[in-house]
């Protein structure tokens, strides 16, 4: 159990900069998830921590100790692999107990411990078996197995559910949350499924090209996106961003959106010009269709074409357009059912609206 | 009327004898003619000037002149005995003249008598008849030599030899008395190479032990392997021995040679060869630059060995071949072919001014020289006592054990029908 | 189950002209071959149109290994022992370990790879030759120490008679037993750690009770020749396996270092968390993965060395019995000296030899192939 420290950490192979300049505190016992598209450098910063990738600059604490040229064996991190790295030659017993073997452990305590595991990952019965004769979600138990053995300070999750089918997935999720309560140990996990992340993550870390975009809670990120990556990356479908003009009428500050004008909620877009350019921000589930607009401000309602509308089990999902030019993805609860073409009425939550800067991409405050 | 009559038949003969002459010379045959032989690098020239010489003579012939190298004719055997018991025989063949063609061919009955041929061409005369004795047995003459290579001979670097102070010993006695001498300056007395030029000592001092009748007598079964005398060759030989180079087995006959010729050694006895090997690719000149005579206690003997050709029942082409066989045993043939291979001929008649000063010598004793066979190289005895002959030779090189040696010799003379 | 029925037949046909080819070319002629060394043919006239063939049970095997005569052939196969030892341990070892060094991804690695597996396209007649050089007494090898200062070394690579580890063949059970013996003890020892009874019982205590009883008794056991006839490690045999070692380490180590690239470097970075240095992942993770290709490895070596025969031939001739090989002998036995019953029979003993390899490696392989479906 530790906290994890990086400061100004970089990382160049070459002229390539894949990681810049990251900071990030992380606290003990804290489920830190990592999330970004492929290439936004998450993996790597995951393998510096670990000791697998050389840092170009900064440095990385673990506990107080930094740790820059601690070879990865001694910086007492346990890593659990994308396509779980077993030792296809081992039984499972034996790949759970490589790492206490190489570290010299008496052989009844390496039983000891592996026998604990395997009893919390309900491993008892695979005990012989070899990696081929398991399934997929038994795979990824033992690599975990693996990890928690060790008794490390830090977890390190490399996408560790993305070669399981969906539903398994679900399941793995779960069981890794229940675990982290469990064993209450420092973890960093690194994923590209912004769900794992939302549902994982004591604090999430969004990176894209090598730069940290936000650092928040779930609901921070979700809520409260730091630019218009992150609002379209967190959330699915992701946010809408519509392109508008922010003005002063009668003393109000308000935005314009095609034709129809909206009053902001309190304070917003106070640091603005009237008349500037800004890009709109509101998430599908902020878009009302039917009884559950009568709660909104008549301002804040409008009537909008459906394009498409699909039914998702509970809630439905509808393509909108307002205003005949600004298309709108809207997740309403129930289930809705409108022809293409029929005009709706539709409201939506402006307290939940985030301005954006169109030059900087960044949120306005 | 009669006479008359007799004299019109004459004409007639004569006529047609004429007539058949020019056909004969620019000759009818046509078809193939296929070769089979071991000769290709060195010796491949040699054999093209007899192929030269074919194909004027038979201009409708197409020769196939099929090789097999390596393994001094190792390899080309195998694939001669494959053909052979697959019922593919070549049209002629090579074989070393004696025994190795004797006891592997003759006695599976799978020659022909070539003695019309010899009576037809006149080659009883030409032949020196210890020679004959060699190639035949009582049913017949069985190949025709193209070549004969002297087997006893003692080489070394006359200037070498006057450096240190000894002469070239013409008894192995006298080798004895100068031996410690050459030792002792750091020389090796004698160079011997792999395994077969041990053999090719071997049957140098045993012809020396023996001398030639007693030699006769043992490859005739009238002597016995473990008899006294016989016992006393492989003493000898081990007596030898110890004046060899220790590294022997590693090396070639001609890495022994340049032992000699580097002055690392005195001499070496080895093949007529030799000759060929020192004058051309050493480019000393024979008798100043290199010298030579019969190995110790050999004098007045020749152990020859050669190479010949025979006919083999079934024979594709069998009119080419024995015309080719007819080309091999020519003046003008092994005139063409001898001087090239560096050997000499088989016949007592040939023109030396084609041949180098070490041929002229040697065909001078050939001609008034007791002659007998090679062991070595296969006049002597079939290849069967051939094959365990080296066993024994390795087993007497591991223990130097002259009695166990001629037991166990006598053991395999016994197994492959010597003298049989 | 008509469209089955009619599969097979169609792959049944497919398969035929193989199958008759194979079992006449290949299984009829090892048939064959046995048939002829259960003759007398050889001699004087076994190249007759129709030569004689005798049948004589045995005795052509009963011959090598106890004859007089074939005292040449039993050393043969001496060598032979040590060839395929000492050239399995020699080409996988070395191969091994340049594999690990390339592994590491030095500068130039591909070049020093080309480099490597490059005496492997060369034929043993060309390596032989040029050993033959490097091995000569008065240069090459010998030479070597030179350079630095040292003494020129005198060993005779090819030449020399000195032997190792003689034994008598009259002795040959008793010598075996103690072999056999031998083995059962090593495995003991190296099990001991892991499953204490299972060792003492399988291995260490057959392995010494049988030791034990061959030193006491020993001398009951029958004799399988009449007189001394000692055998034992030619060291003339020394400088054809460094020849064929040079040859095929570049083959093992190919072999090893595609299995290494093979091996994900995820696999490896878990190996490296958790604390295995260089050498313990290529001792517990690298090397215990790789034994499908140790075990082919092997397999193929051996059968190589029990095919040894250019190599030979072109480094001491026909005729060398210091480093004389069996499959030299049969080709002489054979097709010099006209024996073909005995040329057959040491065939048939290479062949036997050659399976005594195989054959348990194809039943496992089978074994785990019908384990798996």
């Amino acid at each position: 159990m530790a906290k994890v420290e990086l400061v100004n950490v970089s990382k160049r192979y070459g002229e390539v900069e894949v990681v810049r300049n990251i900071d990030l505190e992380i606290e003990d016992n804290e489920f830190i998830v990592l999330v970004g598209p492929s290439g936004c450098g998450k993996s790597t910063v995951l393998r510096m921590i670990a000791g697998l990738e050389p840092i170009s600059g900064g440095d990385i604490r673990i506990g107080e100790r930094v740790v820059n040229n601690v070879s990865p064996k001694s910086r007492n991190v346990a890593m659990v692999f994308q396509n779980y790295a077993l030792y296809p030659h081992m039984t499972v017993r034996e790949n759970m107990g490589f790492s206490l073997k190489m570290s010299k452990k008496s052989k009844s305590e390496i039983d000891e411990r592996v026998t604990a595991a395997a009893e919390v990952l309900e491993l008892d019965t695979l005990l012989e078996r070899k990696p081929s004769e398991l399934s997929g979600g038994q795979r990824q138990r033992v690599a975990m197995g693996r990890a928690i053995v060790r008794k490390p300070d830090v977890f390190l999750f490399d996408e560790p559910l993305s070669n399981l089918d969906a539903q398994l997935r679900t399941q793995m999720r779960m069981e890794l949350k229940k675990l982290h309560m469990k064993l209450a140990t420092t973890t960093i996990y690194v994923t590209h499924d912004q769900i794992e992340a939302m549902t994982l993550a004591n604090r999430i870390v969004i990176l894209k090209d090598g730069f940290i975009q936000q650092v928040g809670t779930p609901v921070e990120v979700f809520e409260k996106p730091a630019n218009v990556f992150v609002a379209q990356f967190i959330g699915n479908p992701p946010m809408n961003i519509l392109k508008g003009i922010f003005k002063t009428e009668e003393g109000r500050p308000v935005v314009q959106v095609g034709s129809s004008v909206f009053p902001l909620p309190n304070g917003q877009g106070s640091s603005l010009q009237s008349g500037a350019q800004v890009l709109v921000g509101i998430r599908p589930d902020a878009i009302k269709m039917g009884r559950s607009t009568e709660r909104l401000p008549k301002e804040w309602l409008c009537q909008g074409e459906v394009i498409v509308s699909e039914i998702l089990g509970g809630q439905s999902l509808l393509e909108i357009v307002i205003d005949g030019e600004n298309k709108l993805i809207a997740e309403v609860e129930g289930r809705v059912i409108a022809q293409p073409g029929e005009t709706v009425p539709i409201g939506f939550e402006f307290d939940r609206m985030v301005l954006f800067d169109p030059e900087t991409t960044n949120a306005l405050s | 009327m009669s006479k008359t009559l007799a004299k019109l038949l004459f004409a007639l003969a004569a006529i047609v004898v004429l007539g058949a002459m020019p056909v004969q010379a620019a000759s009818n045959l046509s078809g193939e003619l296929e070769i089979f032989s071991w000769w290709a690098g060195d010796e491949g020239p040699a054999l093209e000037a007899l192929i030269d010489i074919y194909k004027k003579e038979n201009p409708n012939v197409k020769v196939l002149n099929a090789t097999v190298t390596g393994g001094s004719g190792v390899n080309a055997k195998a694939v001669l005995k494959t053909r052979m018991l697959g019922g593919n025989p070549p049209d002629s063949f090579q074989v070393h003249a004696g025994q190795e063609l004797i006891g592997t061919w003759v006695k599976a009955d799978r020659m022909e008598d070539l003695t019309p041929l010899f009576k037809e061409q006149g080659w009883m005369k030409v032949f020196p008849e210890g020679l004959i004795k060699n190639i035949g047995t009582d049913k017949g003459i069985w190949s025709v030599p193209v070549n004969i290579h002297r087997s006893n001979v003692l080489w070394y670097i006359p200037a070498n030899l006057k450096k240190w102070g000894v002469e070239a010993p013409k008894t192995w006695d006298e080798f004895f008395a100068i031996a410690p001498k050459l030792k002792k300056q750091g020389i090796v007395p004698l160079a011997l190479a792999q395994n077969w030029t041990a053999n090719h000592l071997w049957e140098s001092v045993a012809l020396a032990a023996l001398g030639p009748d007693k030699w006769d007598a043992l490859w005739s079964g009238k002597l016995a392997f473990d008899s006294p005398e016989a016992v006393k060759a492989w003493e000898l030989f081990g007596k030898i021995l110890e004046y060899t180079n220790a590294d022997a087995s590693s090396l070639s006959w001609q890495q022994a040679t340049d032992m000699v010729v580097d002055g690392r050694a005195a001499f070496n006895i080895m093949g007529d060869w030799a000759a060929g090997y020192m004058s051309t690719t050493k480019k000393l000149a024979p008798g100043s630059g290199f010298g030579w005579m019969a190995s110790p206690g050999t004098g007045g003997a020749f152990m020859f060995l050669a190479d010949s050709f025979g006919l083999p029942k079934g024979a594709p082409h069998r009119d080419n071949a024995i015309a080719w066989l007819t080309l091999l045993g020519s003046k003008e043939g092994s005139d063409a072919f001898n001087p090239l291979k560096g050997s000499i001929s088989a016949r007592t008649d040939s023109d030396l001014s084609k041949y180098n000063d070490y041929a002229k010598s040697a065909s001078a004793d050939f001609a008034k020289d007791r002659i007998v066979g090679s062991l070595a190289h296969g006049v002597t005895a079939n290849e069967t006592f051939m094959g365990d002959f080296a066993t024994v030779m390795e087993m007497f090189l591991k223990t130097r054990n002259a009695a166990a040696a001629g037991k166990m010799a006598q053991q395999i003379a016994v197994k492959s029908g010597i003298g049989k | 189950m008509r469209e089955v029925s009619r599969d097979r037949i169609k792959a049944f046909l497919t398969l035929l002209p193989s199958i008759i080819l194979i079992a006449v070319f290949v299984y009829g002629f090892i048939g064959n071959t046995v048939w002829i060394s259960m003759t007398d043919w050889g001699g004087v006239a076994s190249l007759a149109e129709n030569p004689q063939k005798n049948f004589v049970g045995l005795q052509n095997y009963v011959e090598l290994f106890t004859g007089f005569l074939d005292a040449r052939f039993r050393q043969d196969l001496v060598n032979a022992v040590y060839y395929s030892v000492l050239l399995l341990a020699g080409a996988v070892g070395l191969g091994m370990f340049i594999a690990i060094l390339l592994d590491r991804k030095p500068r130039g690695e591909d070049f020093l790879r080309t480099v490597f597996l490059y005496p492997m396209s060369l034929s043993f007649i060309v390596t032989g030759t040029i050993w033959r050089w490097l091995l000569a007494p008065q240069g090459g090898v010998n030479i070597v120490p030179t350079f630095f200062g040292g003494e020129k070394l005198t060993f005779q690579w090819l030449s020399s008679k000195q032997a190792l580890l003689l034994f008598n063949w009259q002795h040959l059970l008793p010598v075996l037993l103690y072999v056999v013996a031998f083995v059962l003890i090593i495995i003991g020892l190296f099990t001991l750690k892991g499953d204490t009874p299972k060792a003492l019982k399988r291995y260490l205590l057959p392995g010494l009770g049988l030791g034990a009883c061959v030193w006491l008794f020993g001398d009951l056991l029958p004799q399988i020749y009449f007189m001394e006839e000692m055998h034992g490690f030619n060291l003339a045999t020394l400088g054809i396996i460094l020849a064929t070692i040079w040859q095929y380490s570049g083959y093992t180590m190919a072999l090893y270092l595609a299995g290494f690239n093979g091996i994900s470097q995820d696999l490896m970075d878990a190996a490296r968390l958790d604390g295995a240095s260089d050498w313990g992942y290529y001792r517990h993770v690298a090397i215990p993965m790789l034994k499908p290709i140790t075990i082919s490895a092997v397999i193929i070596l051996s059968h190589i060395s029990l095919k040894m025969f250019d190599l030979i031939f072109a480094m001491t001739g026909p005729d060398n019995a210091e480093t004389g090989h069996p499959a030299l002998n049969m080709y002489l036995t054979t097709f010099r000296a006209n024996e073909f019953s005995k040329g057959a029979a040491i065939a048939i003993v290479l062949f036997l030899l050659a399976a005594m390899f195989i054959v348990p490696y194809l039943v496992s392989s089978y074994r785990q192939r019908r384990a798996r479906s």
